[in-house]
């Protein structure tokens, strides 16, 4: 038979755990707008029952635990998706800065080539006339400066990325570190039994914005997880973290390396992937089609001036510098090898009259003379590569966005907070602390009852 | 069902998103082009590219154009000159062909046709932007100078080259005849027809058939004549043509980079729409939730 004092025990424990479940009602209005926080909810279990033959009595109330809210696959899903959202971002806007130097000005490569072309069809109606010979000569020097100022600010642009890639290298270094200390801070409590929800909400948003940065793979194993790169060496594991390096390698440029061994080719996204993509490839791909421009330019002038004869019967030399033989670094270096204008070698038969040499210079705007294609043409080609790859990483970037957004709406609408929800709960809690009192309060009287049975 | 407890962050995107369409918009419109950066259209862009170098080219044969006929047109007039001092000169040996003049009368009309020789010489060493038009390619030399040693009276200093400019993709204009073709062409030799003439009627014999060589030089000068003519008439067509295909081009360009502002226009009218929409939302949420509620 039950005791007037177990029921107040009983009714205690209500009062208890409403109470600690209104605390987590508090926790989670306190953190409606904390990034990356997960609901907390109370786990409210009926406690053991006491037998008190022939009878079971329960016992009230227990606030098992607090959990928080959460879908470990979708959260893997937001990372993966964050991983190609940082990639694309960081693509897209160096690719964006690149395309610049293509858009069409009175200074852009194409239009120094047309009007390169140009001055020389001008000298070919007045061959031996000074001031268009100089007209070639500044056109010629235009050309070439805009072909050394393009392929300079993509190098300069290299540069800068790699100035980026060498600090987010040391942003990543740090985020491994406050993760694998999340870990050991996760480890402890969850090996005593405690709820690690805060913790383990952190070390999501720690690994959200690692994600943005790197391409990395979560796995999870007891009360802890193990991050590594895309090619499995290990970055946490457990509360040890492995610090990336970057070295600077035979181009300047710094290579990422993880225990030693050289990862820089196996990071495909997040920004650092993204920005590894723009300074490896996308842009050297087009400074190489600039250096097959100038060097094929150069090149084939110099071949006409060489079969031709200057204003003094003397056979032609280079108008442009030679390209070096491998053509790297042709665009950033090319120049105009003669400052007299007596030395273009418009004449075909060494008289200055002639202009049949010029007329073969000025064919060399519809010959196939790079790569099987006229001069505008390959440019063209080079801006629709320029175009297009941007665009690609715009649009790219985009649809990760959306899906990124659906994302976290879903993981918002797990584990965010609602305070409509949370002012509910609240009014439950509430109704069932008055209740619990109320009873307590009864049972009180029932005391008071029996006490005063005893006086009378 | 739960849902996301705060669409605030979408609504920011959807904000965003229309802030990006009218910034887009502006932009055409305060460019009046659609391809502003190679992405907005990476085709467009690079057939843009060519358009440009095509308009730039055409633009400059117009420009080649118009050096190459100023000198095409004043060999032209110089040749019509030519022509004339020739009919003169035929007239002179006619009249000294005439028995009855004597030999002081034959040596005025000698010395005539001698001024006409020293006009011709000056003709035939016609400059044009400090250039000797008939000299072929050695366009620095004096073509003719006087030398009463040569049988032709006249030595032939330039050469036998001729130029020709490009004016068109598939158009070249032959801008020149030496004097070599011209003046001294074998057989139709016309200085040396004027020096004969200018012998005959100093020695009172072979007048006629000096008239005969000149009459017939200024036959062969007449055909040659029509080179210039034809050119003329050649660079008048292909200017045409450089003109209708310039204003193609600028018809072509506009259609692969022009923004059609009516487009434009409305779009940014429907972003602004839905950019005030979105705004409006978001202040209408307003934030009310359950607490709002409880008392």
């Amino acid at each position: 038979m039950s005791s007037l004092n177990a029921s107040l025990a009983t009714a205690l424990s209500g009062l208890i755990a409403e109470q600690g479940a209104l605390q987590t009602t508090t926790n989670n209005v306190s953190n409606v707008n904390t990034p990356g926080y997960s609901r907390q909810q109370p786990v409210l279990v009926s406690s053991d029952p006491v037998v008190v033959d022939p009878l079971t009595f329960g016992t009230g109330v227990t606030l098992q635990s607090v959990e928080s809210i959460r879908d470990p696959i979708l959260e893997s899903r937001i990372q993966q998706e964050t991983q190609g959202q940082g990639q694309f971002g960081s693509l897209a806007s160096a690719l964006q800065q690149t395309q610049v130097n293509f858009s069409s000005n009175s200074g852009d490569i194409g239009t120094s080539i047309s009007n390169f072309f140009d001055s020389i069809n001008q000298l070919s109606t007045n061959p031996a006339d000074l001031s268009l010979r100089q007209g070639v000569l500044t056109s010629a020097g235009n050309l070439a400066t805009s072909l050394n100022t393009t392929a300079n600010n993509l190098t300069q642009q290299r540069s800068n990325l790699d100035l980026s890639v060498v600090q987010t290298v040391s942003q990543i270094n740090q985020f491994t570190q406050q993760i694998a200390q999340l870990n050991g801070q996760i480890s402890t409590l969850q090996n005593v039994g405690q709820n690690a929800g805060t913790f383990i909400d952190q070390r999501t948003q720690l690994i959200d914005q690692l994600s943005s940065l790197v391409d990395v793979s979560v796995i999870p194993s007891d009360n802890t997880i193990t991050l590594t790169t895309a090619n499995g060496t290990s970055l946490v594991t457990g509360q040890q973290s492995f610090q990336l390096q970057t070295q600077a390698n035979s181009s300047g440029l710094h290579d990422i390396y993880a225990q030693g061994v050289d990862i820089t080719s196996t990071i495909a996204s997040g920004l650092v992937g993204g920005t590894l993509q723009a300074r490896d490839q996308q842009i050297p791909a087009i400074q190489s089609q600039l250096d097959s421009l100038a060097a094929g330019l150069a090149n084939s002038v110099n071949g006409v001036q060489a079969g031709g004869f200057d204003l003094n019967g003397v056979r032609g030399t280079n108008l442009f510098t030679p390209p070096p033989i491998s053509g790297v670094g042709a665009a950033a270096t090319i120049s105009v090898a003669i400052t007299d204008p007596a030395l273009i070698a418009a004449s075909s038969d060494g008289r200055a009259g002639s202009n049949g040499n010029a007329e073969a210079m000025y064919a060399l705007r519809n010959q196939a003379v790079i790569s099987g294609q006229s001069p505008t043409d390959y440019y063209s080609g080079v801006i629709f590569n320029v175009g297009n790859a941007t665009a690609n990483a715009v649009a790219e970037q985009s649809a990760s966005a959306l899906v990124l957004q659906q994302l976290n709406d879903q993981r918002a609408s797990i584990s965010g907070v609602s305070l409509d929800q949370e002012a509910a709960n609240m009014v439950q809690y509430q109704q069932a602390y008055s209740a619990s009192a109320q009873v307590i309060s009864t049972i009180n009287s029932m005391m008071q009852t029996v006490i005063n049975m005893k006086t009378s | 069902m739960r849902v996301n407890p705060n669409p605030l962050p979408d609504t920011l995107v959807a904000l965003a998103q229309t802030q990006q369409q009218i910034n887009t918009d502006l932009q055409q419109i305060a460019s009046g082009q659609s391809v502003n950066v190679p992405s907005d259209n990476p085709a467009a862009a690079a057939e843009l590219i060519q358009n440009s170098g095509q308009t730039s080219e055409a633009d400059q044969f117009l420009r080649s154009a118009g050096s190459v006929q100023g000198e095409i047109q004043n060999a032209d007039s110089t040749l019509n000159s030519v022509i004339t001092s020739l009919q003169r000169a035929i007239s002179l040996g006619v009249e000294g062909a005439n028995g009855t003049l004597n030999s002081s009368d034959r040596a005025a009309l000698a010395t005539e046709v001698t001024g006409i020789q020293a006009q011709l010489i000056s003709l035939a060493n016609l400059t044009y932007q400090g250039n000797y038009v008939f000299a072929g390619t050695a366009t620095q030399t004096t073509p003719y100078v006087l030398n009463p040693s040569s049988p032709s009276g006249v030595t032939y200093q330039g050469n036998t080259g001729v130029n020709s400019v490009t004016l068109g993709n598939h158009f070249t204009l032959q801008t020149n005849v030496p004097g070599s073709k011209l003046f001294s062409a074998p057989g139709n030799d016309m200085f040396q027809s004027i020096q004969d003439l200018i012998t005959g009627l100093q020695s009172g014999t072979g007048i006629s058939t000096a008239v005969n060589e000149v009459s017939s030089a200024y036959g062969y000068i007449d055909e040659q004549r029509v080179f210039y003519g034809n050119a003329v008439n050649q660079l008048n067509a292909q200017q045409t043509y450089l003109n209708s295909e310039t204003t193609q081009l600028a018809q072509q360009q506009n259609k692969l980079g022009g923004a059609d502002l009516t487009v434009v226009i409305s779009n940014l009218t429907n972003a602004e729409t839905a950019r005030q929409a979105a705004l409006a939302a978001v202040g209408q949420t307003a934030r009310i939730n359950l607490f709002d509620f409880i008392k």
